[in-house]
């Protein structure tokens, strides 16, 4: 065995990492910089690629049609993106570096609930704009009265009512609901208020939780079968463990309803579910036949390969009623934006339509994005829309 | 809720999960067993071997009794070259190999990542026939994971009591020096029980594509499973793991359906940590000296 | 039965390269690194650095790495005895949960949160310590895993208390005067300092002596007279002690806890900072986590590529030179030698 070469490979090999450092890459002038938090590692990969990309279509767009013009000066837009492995810690090192070294005005994400919570007390003291998906209502409702994040889909405390009476008037004779939700913040969140719109209906409610990570559910099917539920809620799931959740219930031979009342998009639970996902209805937030989405969602798939995250639309909305309040704005200002924002009531947003802000009685704020969201079907393996609901 | 339909149920589902547990933790045990190397990498591998399930037999389309071995076969043959680069290192190393193939995993991992994007996908099962034995209902690929799990073992255990080289295994896993003392070529051996180790890894992990779901994350559970079932067997015992195998897969089964899954885990780890404190070497395994 | 040396393996092993046995003779690189001038010069400069640096991102950055420092010193503590934890994030999650609440809930103030953040982790390490210490290398190592995870679990479920996953939010600054950045770097910068500092002294005493005699012979020690299991457990109060103030410190910085900050993947964070920057020397953890925090600098918007080079050096640390960087210099003593004779 020769071993010194290996050593010295090894040194060197040390060395090179060691040396390596990061190239700043000059910027042209007049770039104007977007702050991206996302989880881009790990599990929650998916999701962060979902918000990254969405926000990169938009200022993709918005860039080719020569920048964003304000106060008479005329930015090109850069995407600055950090990864913060859905970790509250990671999340406030990200925004430190995003607000104090970038620089950055607005921050699109981070996805989900912990690293919300874990960036707002860097971005809210220094008035950055921000935008969120997390279902947690502390992101809004909290010491800074959400002065400057906005949420921009449907939290579980919007969609929840609706679908729940929706439900009801679907299927009249169904009495009892099982839930089986993951035991991470947005299931723990998400389950309660659920559980409470489906106890207003006259629903009778049994719940169970499961860790993150868990692929094996037929144990705890067959306890919600013995329970002789009409319908099967999946919540909060994720697409994985949602296709998972799909597949083993009728593998077990669960005959009943099944309904995803939250989570976006659809696609990687079909694929993950097969055949056995036919007969399901879900939540989504987009119709991808509407002619409004057919170009995001072409735009989506000319650039990137995959399944298109739900993510995505949401963010390039989101990304697009930005532009618009800083434009009516004329301004670089935060506040300025921010007052914009809240007046953007019945702006026509690309993906979801007129703007409605929501959240005073709930949150203090209404800084809650409500809008329109649709039903859909599985049949043969392709969704439908089965009814679109207007909170 | 403990009526008999519910638990011939319960039964069949345990059934079920111990074959895939006992997959994954066969080829594990081999390599503590025979290298004293802890393959904190195991999950990797098995992950590698469902995605080469995915594009032979997902993209492909090759049939199904050519597709789950050859892919198997890939990943075993590409991972003798870092049985060459990496693990030859580790040999005896006990602590060593578990921090430092926590690292190839990391590794592994992230390339993954890189080459496949983070995004979770699936492998067609090779059946969606459902089986119904009066009440209760079971998939018809979980009766081949079952019947596979159940031909591994045995060819297993034939090998190393019958055969020259699983002799010779098991005289190195004893005591290497002396082993080679009497003329068993150990460096030939560890490659081969390397490769047969990292193939039964690859076909679990192909299994456990098509059962669940496919990711370059999916390795991580894997390898937790792994070392439950041979920390309660016996880390290199092949019996022990059978037997680790199905007590973890009935404890999940039970527990789970009738307790729900926090007690399912606080249970099983609880069991695990004890039977580390009382008796470290396993259900079966040999006592170290 | 003769417990073996709990960190190598026992019989000289027909593939063994380097038996990692730390001399008695001090290294080169280790006398000069820990030399009183270095840390000096090293001291001025952590004082000097909010003067220099107007970035608050900086301070932020420098903040973190003071705080796992600690953490990786407290864990390198136990893992002098010879027992490496892969659960001491749980720990920190203690201290940190306990911290918060007394601070939000109870209005306690922050000196008194410290305290008890320290005292919990230390009264469960003294319950778990007697009974888990007794397993040797390997076996302790899965222990700490499942027992972080039971921990972690507990987190998570117990909703009422810690608020489940969607965790703590709204955890206060220490006192008015230090919610701002350059005062509270400088509460950690003294933290630090001064926990480090201790560590030092202990390692360095009669007390650090026997604690090094444990881990290298552990019968040897025995018969010496050396209170083997009480030594171990009263370092592992320490080390799971100094591990919850760690935890108290994120949260008072962060503002929020939850869950996953006190997983498996910080744990292993954790003891891959003890491995990489040397196991034996306290210089190690000190190293090991400028590097592993630094480093992902360097790779920002390369993640895949930042936990793939973690691993390759990990692989490459534990093949070549298992007493981490701060053993480097060994190394490149032996590459000088030439071949000889380290087979």
């Amino acid at each position: 065995m020769i071993r010194n070469p290996l050593k010295a490979i090894a040194i060197r090999t040390l060395c090179a990492v060691a040396m390596s450092g990061a190239v700043c890459a000059a910027h042209a002038q007049e770039t104007m910089k977007i702050g991206v938090i996302a989880s881009l590692s790990g599990g929650g990969t998916a999701w962060g690629l979902g918000l990254e990309r969405g926000v990169q279509i938009a200022i993709d767009q918005l860039n080719a049609a020569g920048g964003l013009k304000l106060a008479g000066k005329t930015y090109k837009l850069d995407l600055i993106a950090y990864d913060d492995q859905y970790n509250a810690a990671q999340a406030k090192t990200a925004a430190d570096r995003l607000v104090n070294r970038d620089q950055v005005s607005v921050i699109f994400g981070p996805v989900g609930s912990p690293g919300a919570l874990g960036s707002l007390p860097v971005t809210e003291p220094a008035k950055v704009l921000q935008f969120v998906d997390g279902y947690a209502p502390q992101i809004l409702r909290n010491q800074w009265k959400g002065a400057y994040v906005f949420r921009v889909n449907n939290s579980t405390q919007e969609f929840s009512g609706p679908i729940v009476a929706w439900l009801h008037k679907y299927a009249p004779n169904a009495k009892k609901i099982g839930m089986i939700a993951p035991n991470d913040a947005t299931g723990q969140s998400g389950v309660p208020i659920l559980t409470n719109a489906y106890k207003k209906n006259g629903f009778d409610v049994w719940t169970d939780s499961y860790e993150r990570g868990t692929k094996e559910f037929t144990p705890l099917l067959l306890r919600m079968m013995a329970q002789n539920v009409d319908v099967f809620d999946l919540n909060a799931n994720a697409p994985g463990e949602a296709g998972l959740l799909v597949k083993q219930a009728r593998q077990v031979g669960y005959k009943g309803i099944i309904i995803q009342s939250g989570g976006a998009g659809i696609d990687e639970l079909i694929q993950i579910a097969g055949p056995l996902a036919d007969g399901m209805l879900k939540y989504d937030v987009i119709d991808e036949t509407l002619p409004r989405v057919k170009p995001f969602v072409a735009a989506y798939h000319a650039k990137y390969s995959g399944v298109m995250n739900g993510l995505a639309p949401v963010y390039y909305n989101a990304a697009n009623i930005l532009f618009e309040a800083m434009r009516r704005a004329d301004s670089t200002d935060t506040t300025k934006i921010r007052d914009q924002l809240e007046k953007m009531t019945g702006y026509d947003a690309p993906i979801f339509g007129k703007v409605v802000w929501t959240g005073e009685q709930d949150y203090g704020v209404s800084h809650q994005l409500l809008h329109t969201f649709v039903i859909k079907e599985v049949t043969n393996g392709k969704a439908s829309v089965k009814a679109v609901i207007t909170p | 809720m403990f009526s008999p339909a519910v638990l011939g149920q319960v039964f069949v589902d345990g059934i079920g999960l111990s074959a895939i547990y006992i997959l994954i933790a066969l080829g594990f045990t081999l390599l503590f067993g025979i290298m004293r190397v802890v393959n904190f990498a195991h999950g990797a591998f098995a992950m590698l071997g469902g995605y080469a399930l995915y594009y032979l037999y997902g993209n492909l389309g090759l049939p199904y009794l050519v597709a789950a071995p050859a892919a198997a076969l890939i990943v075993a043959t590409v991972a003798l070259v870092l049985e060459r680069i990496v693990y030859r290192f580790f040999y005896q190393r006990m602590f060593q190999s578990m921090i430092g193939l926590l690292g190839l995993d990391m590794a592994i991992m992230y390339t993954a990542v890189i080459a496949w994007n983070a995004e979770e996908r699936s492998v067609p099962p090779s059946t969606d026939a459902l089986l119904h034995l009066g009440d209760l209902v079971f998939p018809a690929q979980k009766l081949i994971i079952a019947g596979i799990a159940a031909v591994a073992l045995l060819l297993f255990y034939l090998f190393t009591h019958y055969s020259r080289y699983g002799l010779a295994m098991r005289a190195a896993a004893q005591d290497v020096d002396i082993a080679e003392a009497q003329g068993v070529n150990s460096t030939a051996l560890y490659r081969l029980a390397f490769f047969i180790a990292i193939f039964m890894a690859a076909l679990a992990g192909g299994f456990y594509a098509q059962t669940y779901a496919l990711s370059p994350f999916v390795g991580e559970p894997q390898l937790m499973i792994a070392f439950i079932v041979v920390i309660l067997g016996g880390m290199g015992s092949i019996p022990g793991v059978a037997l680790g195998g199905l007590l973890l897969g009935f404890a999940n089964s039970f527990l789970g359906t009738f307790y729900g899954s926090a007690t399912s885990i606080f249970v099983s780890f609880g069991a695990v940590i004890l039977l580390l404190i009382f008796r470290p070497w396993g259900l079966l395994g040999a006592k170290e000296a | 039965m003769i417990k073996s040396s709990t960190l190598e393996s026992a019989p000289p092993p027909a593939f063994a390269t380097q038996p990692a046995s730390p001399a008695t003779v001090v290294r080169p690189a280790r006398r000069w690194l820990a030399h009183p001038v270095t840390v000096a010069v090293v001291l001025v400069l952590l004082v000097a650095l909010p003067l220099v640096a107007h970035d608050k991102f900086v301070l932020s950055v420098a903040v973190t790495t003071f705080i796992t420092a600690i953490a990786a010193a407290s864990l390198h503590l136990i893992v002098r005895t010879g027992h490496v934890s892969l659960g001491h994030a749980a720990f920190m999650g203690i201290g940190a949960y306990v911290s918060a609440i007394a601070t939000t809930d109870f209005g306690l103030a922050f000196p008194v949160a410290v305290c008890l953040a320290f005292l919990a982790p230390a009264a469960l390490a003294l319950i778990v310590g007697p009974i888990l210490l007794r397993l040797t290398g390997k076996y302790f190592v899965l222990v700490t895993l499942l027992f972080g995870e039971i921990v972690r679990t507990v987190f998570v479920n117990w909703t009422d208390v810690t608020g489940g996953s969607n965790g703590i939010s709204g955890v206060p600054a220490p006192s008015a005067y230090f919610s701002n950045p350059v005062p509270f770097y400088y509460l950690a910068l003294g933290f630090a300092v001064v926990i480090i500092g201790i560590i030092g002294r202990l390692l360095a005493s009669e007390v650090g002596r026997m604690i090094d005699s444990l881990r290298e012979g552990e019968a040897l020690a025995r018969c010496s007279g050396v209170p083997v299991l009480s030594t171990k457990v009263v370092i592992f109060m320490l080390g799971c002690g100094i591990v919850g103030i760690a935890g108290a410190l994120q949260a008072h910085f962060v503002h929020y806890i939850d869950p996953t900050s006190f997983a498996l993947e910080q744990s292993l964070n954790l003891v891959v900072i003890n491995v990489i920057g040397g196991m034996y020397t306290l210089i190690g953890p000190i190293v090991g986590t400028l590097f592993v925090v630094l480093l992902p600098e360097f790779l920002r918007g390369y993640v895949e590529l930042q936990h793939v080079v973690f691993g390759i050096v990990l692989i490459l640390v534990m093949a070549f030179f298992s007493g981490g960087i701060a053993d480097a210099g060994v190394l490149f003593k032996r590459l000088g030698l030439g071949r000889g004779g380290q087979q």
